[in-house]
């Protein structure tokens, strides 16, 4: 009874394995104004990262023939950023070479993971900054993402015990 | 799945960028396991959400989701539709139980925890027993009972006094934190044009306990969270709330500019403005500013909670 009780819950689980969280590559990373409809790999080395340029008032990249500003924004201190995947756990726990061989097993059919009753995310890379995008001019101070960069230390305050009477 | 629902042809591996906190990755070393994404009630809204859970430790931590119109994601030599980028920040579990204990509370007796925090639809708030220091926990919101002659289990009754103290608290707590952090929020602040009509440098104590009202109204039910801004107005409140209320129905005389991405997070309370015929014109001008100086989590990320768990899961 117990036991297929527990079984029921950890269906709806889906696990974070810490070992990947340790040491991660670094990964370089890009908030684009506009929405690539599509999840897969793409030369962003060969096209995009090469031509950015240093202009008087940030990065400058263009995209699609459209001109971006851009800057690079650090993660909130006491944080680290993670590029996470679903998929098998000694999947995840593979090296960065591996990532092809990883990629291909990912893209089995759902099933295949779902068999398992556990499910498995695993950061792939990690990073401590990225570069935010805007189009024809830096996303300002107003930008809803400062706002939400903004978010943790609110939340430590909002979170923290407060003192007994 | 975590495969793009939307993502067209090319969607394969679906990549979450998420912000987590740094000692998780110390903590990492020593387990092999026991962090898990879970399903457990809102106990604003009581739907479903995704909550990290570490079990070594244990600690619960909330997932927000910064989600915009229009973003994507360049990760090394791929592309991210969607430009998702999650937050996981440690969270009060005090604010789960709540939900729980208030449920239970129309029994009106004193019962044990683990007959309170039970859920069929989501049985993993029973993680929540496993929480440290609970019984210190649940003095903030509860009276609690000992049976010494039956045995030593502990018996719990919510406290609307008691919980109304400690939010209270958490407001000023809250507040505290809006002021340390002052360039982002003022910065933020313009962005919602909050502090309408020039009073940026002068009565600016209501409008943050206003702001931080609303901001820990997120994270109780509605009720609650009506109740707590008429206990934030008591003509005598406890010493640690800093305004007298005729400070704060002044501010009803400022104009109340709401631009429109903003009006929509206080619609709630627009509808309770109106269901409650019976409010003083003070409460009427409270009800108005509260308005104003509600803040939705919510607005920070620009998504709604549901949107991310699909994708999570």
């Amino acid at each position: 009874m117990e036991n297929s009780y527990e079984e029921t819950i950890d269906k709806r689980r889906v696990h974070l394995r810490p070992d990947t969280l340790r040491d991660p590559a670094r990964v370089s990373l890009h908030l684009l104004p506009c929405e690539v409809r599509v999840n897969r790999p793409t030369p962003v080395g060969r096209f995009f990262t090469p031509a950015i340029r240093q202009g008087p008032d940030g990065l400058e990249v263009s995209f699609r023939g459209r001109s971006l500003r851009g800057e690079e924004v650090v993660v909130p201190p006491g944080f680290v950023g993670y590029v996470m995947t679903e998929g098998k756990a000694e999947v995840l726990a593979g090296k960065q070479e591996d990532q092809e061989r990883e990629e291909q097993q990912l893209v089995e059919p759902p099933e295949a993971l779902e068999r398992d009753c556990d499910r498995f995310m695993g950061a792939t890379a990690s990073f401590s900054s990225f570069t935010v995008w805007g189009l024809e001019s830096i996303p300002g101070p107003d930008a809803k993402l400062r706002g939400a960069l903004s978010w943790p230390r609110l939340a430590a305050a909002i979170h923290a015990q407060v003192p007994e009477d | 799945m975590a495969h793009g629902a939307d993502g067209g042809d090319g969607a394969r591996v679906w990549q979450h960028v998420f912000l987590l906190p740094e000692y998780l990755k110390d903590a990492s070393k020593k387990m092999k396991s026991g962090l898990v994404f879970v399903k457990l009630a809102n106990p604003c809204s009581g739907e479903g959400t995704i909550y990290l859970f570490n079990m070594c430790l244990p600690q619960l931590f909330e997932i927000k989701v910064f989600k915009e119109k229009n973003h994507s994601w360049f990760i090394n030599e791929s592309v991210q539709s969607g430009g998702l980028l999650h937050f996981a920040t440690p969270m009060d579990p005090l604010f789960l139980l709540l939900y729980y204990l208030i449920k239970a509370d129309k029994e009106g007796k004193f019962q044990p925890l683990d007959q309170v925090v039970m859920d069929a639809m989501f049985p993993d708030c029973i993680l929540l027993l496993k929480l440290p220091e609970l019984e210190k926990l649940l003095r903030h919101v509860t009276e609690e009972k000992v049976n010494p002659e039956i045995d030593k289990k502990k018996y719990y009754k919510y406290s609307k006094e008691k919980t109304l103290k400690w939010l209270e608290k958490k407001v000023n707590q809250t507040v505290a934190a809006l002021k340390t952090n002052k360039v982002n929020v003022s910065a933020r602040v313009q962005s919602t044009a909050f502090f309408s009509g020039g009073q940026v440098s002068s009565d600016k104590d209501e409008d943050y306990v206003h702001y931080a009202h609303g901001l820990i109204s997120d994270y109780i039910p509605k009720q609650l969270s009506d109740d707590l801004s008429k206990y934030l107005k008591l003509p005598e409140p406890p010493a640690s709330v800093r305004n007298p209320p005729s400070k704060k129905a002044k501010l009803s005389d400022e104009p109340v500019n709401a631009k429109e991405d903003y009006t929509k997070f206080n619609s709630k309370d627009i509808k309770t403005v109106k269901k409650n015929s019976k409010m003083t014109a003070a409460q009427k001008a409270l009800a108005k500013v509260d308005k104003s100086g509600m803040k939705s989590i919510d607005s920070f990320f620009g998504a709604k909670h549901e949107k991310k768990i699909g994708k999570i899961r």
